[in-house]
């Protein structure tokens, strides 16, 4: 069947203020989500699952977080490690402190420091903005790294400085903890980023939404309409460092089980930043996007040329690596700032008209 | 056309049609002076606004029209002089508040919000009357389907009205600028306010866009009873438009009247001819 609009005539506007108004993407929708529940795990092997798909959706949670904020609001923010961090630290801190409290109420609360952390970083932006900001998230960025590295009580006093996930069950599955099977912390991130990629999404069509975009669209205009720019602003800085915490914590207790405060270092906060550019600007699924090619490009780059006879080397797969990342930026900042995702939809626009030209 | 426009069109030039009466001050400025640094930019004018009429504010270019609406609606803080709006003096505040206690504007230069479509745009007019919380937001669900629906529907009778139906979903960046504000002209009415402030909202304009939007201005003020304060530099407009007039230049006011009086004062001829001042 073609990709066609034509005889679909929406007869409420409850119909057409729907995220997919048209069937087709629906129906593509929910095979997606029913082949990411059902298939995926199944078929995909531990390798793909732990190196592959739970770093992407780990990531792709922390983009949404940061789209919200960057894309959506226009406050430009690099301080996504740091956010991450408070949210693995407070699920460190609650899971060892309440054992016998569920992970994933403690997953939920864990958001909740890295709010607050976030709005209280987010106060500058009432009188900052673009390049000045960014310098100011960029020292909430350095001071929570050297806050949790330097206060012992954040790693209970461990020697090493490490925390570990302790083993938690979430209905019977066991999903942290060296016990957890990739299939089950799988199927954890990916409840998460459905959960939350749904609920971004809900915020960002309704009154919520159009305020964050007043103000990072014209400030001005928006102060007219109504809208207090302090709150916000401060709202955008909350609900997105919330997200971000929580993506922290499954990175820490679903991802890696183990970590540092190496692991939230500022490579983090620019790496998410990449993916919300790449992947596009004031877009819940650019930031899907974004993210999973981020973490696929690397690896396509280590392995394609030798599955083609051409070992290169890890070294020189980590330098196409940056040339790659480095160029995408480059081009979708000059040429196409609303990134993968407003590609996509030229490709949609493209094959509605299919087979003519206009 | 409206008959209000056709009857306004036909007054232009031939005898006044009987005058509308108006009683009750909406609001009223009094000795109003502001200045930036050296420069003053409104020295002590006063001037009032009546429930129900569309009163224009003229001057040539630096008159301070412009700080005049900023005044009004919360940019600027004159130095001097108090504003008494409904009944009541007004204290010192932000442009957000004064949306709050019903007045809305469009801008000299469009302001509006690049990124978003053309019914986003109109419907962030309405966001200052949408109750639900973040979480019923989230949620999307419920009374907070609900309650977007019922504006989403008030918004599509000012897109009806205003005849915009064919660009709802067109990105605002994207239209030519004589649509863009309409569209602005929209987002204000969206509010519902009781006082509308337009800043020059024909400038750049050809005739024919000219005469839509004032048709549009006179059914709004017709049919919504809306106040509204117009500045514009197009003295046939203003004629056929306004139920008074009142006229800055230099930052103090020179005249002030019906646009048949003010038009006939020596003052404002002068003014507009370019007469030095003495
Ligand atoms: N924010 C500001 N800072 C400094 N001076 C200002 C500011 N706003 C206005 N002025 C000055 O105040 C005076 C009046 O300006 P205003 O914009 O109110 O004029 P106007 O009557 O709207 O003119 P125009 O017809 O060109 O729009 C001008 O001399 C202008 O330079
Ligand atoms: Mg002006």
């Amino acid at each position: 069947m073609l990709y066609r609009e034509a005889g679909q005539f929406k007869t409420t506007y409850g119909a057409d203020q729907a995220i997919f108004p048209i069937p087709q993407d629906r129906w593509v929708v929910y095979a997606v989500i029913a082949l990411a529940f059902v298939a995926v795990p199944s078929v995909a092997n531990e390798y793909w699952l732990q190196a592959i798909l739970i770093p992407a959706l780990v990531f792709t949670l922390a983009a949404i977080g940061l789209n919200l904020l960057t894309g959506y609001c226009g406050q430009l923010s690099l301080g996504t490690g740091g956010f991450m961090a408070c949210g693995a630290y407070a699920t460190y801190k609650l899971s060892t402190a309440f054992p016998e409290m569920n992970i994933l109420i403690v997953f939920l609360l864990s958001g909740i420091p890295a709010a607050a952390v976030g709005c209280l970083f987010g106060i500058p932006s009432l009188r900052i903005k673009g390049f000045y900001l960014a310098v100011a998230t960029l020292a909430a960025q350095f001071f929570l790294v050297w806050l949790f590295n330097r206060v012992e009580w954040f790693y209970n006093y461990n020697p090493s400085g490490t925390i570990t996930a302790p083993p938690r069950t979430m209905g019977g599955f066991m999903v942290t903890g060296p016990e957890a099977t990739a299939e089950a912390r799988y199927l954890v991130a990916l409840g998460f980023v459905a959960l939350f990629a749904l609920l971004a999404k809900n915020l960002m069509r309704g009154r919520v939404g159009r305020a964050w975009m007043a103000i990072r669209d014209m400030d001005i205009a928006a102060e007219i309409i109504g809208i207090r720019p302090l709150t916000t602003k401060l709202a955008a800085f909350a609900v997105s460092s919330y997200v971000c915490g929580v993506a922290g914590a499954l990175y820490f207790a679903i991802y890696l089980g183990s970590v540092e405060t190496a692991a939230f270092d500022i490579s983090v906060s620019f790496l998410v930043l990449f993916m919300v550019i790449i992947g596009g600007l004031g877009s819940i699924l650019g930031s899907i996007l974004g993210a999973f090619f981020i973490t696929v490009v690397p690896i396509l780059l280590t392995n394609v040329p030798e599955a083609l006879g051409l070992p290169i080397g890890v070294a020189l797969a980590k330098q196409l690596e940056n040339i790659v990342f480095g160029a995408m930026i480059v081009f979708f900042l000059i040429v196409e700032p609303h990134g993968l995702a407003r590609l996509w939809q030229i490709a949609k626009e493209k094959l509605r008209r299919w087979p003519f030209p206009y | 056309m409206s008959e209000a426009y056709a009857d306004a069109a036909v007054s232009a030039g031939a005898p006044q049609a009987p005058a509308r009466v108006f009683t009750e001050t909406l609001l009223s400025v009094d000795d109003i002076s502001l200045s930036f640094g050296g420069v003053k930019a409104i020295s002590n004018v006063s001037f009032d606004i009546k429930q129900g009429e569309i009163r224009a504010i003229i001057g040539p270019n630096g008159a301070g029209k412009t700080s005049m609406l900023n005044v009004i609606n919360g940019f600027y803080h004159p130095q001097q002089g108090r504003i008494t709006y409904r009944g009541k003096v007004r204290k010192k505040m932000r442009p957000n508040e004064a949306a709050k206690t019903g007045i809305a504007r469009t801008f000299q230069n469009v302001a509006l919000f690049k990124g978003m479509s053309t019914l986003d745009n109109i419907m962030t007019g309405r966001l200052l009357k949408m109750k639900r919380n973040f979480f019923w937001q989230a949620l999307y669900w419920g009374p907070a389907k609900a309650e977007e629906l019922q504006h989403r529907e008030y918004v599509e009778h000012i897109i009806d009205f205003l005849e915009i139906q064919s660009i709802r979903r067109t990105p605002v960046g994207r239209l030519p600028y004589g649509l863009q504000k309409r569209v602005e002209l929209a987002r204000a009415l969206a509010m519902e306010p009781h006082l509308l402030l337009l800043d020059e909202p024909m400038a750049g304009m050809n005739v024919e866009e000219k005469e839509d939007m004032s048709r549009f201005i006179l059914d709004v003020n017709d049919e919504f009873g809306t106040t509204i304060a117009l500045i514009e530099h197009d003295i046939g407009v203003v004629m056929d438009l306004s139920d008074r007039v009142v006229v800055l230049d230099y930052g103090r006011k020179l005249a002030d009247g019906t646009p048949d009086e003010v038009s006939r004062d020596q003052k404002v001829i002068d003014a507009y001819l370019g007469v030095p001042h003495e």
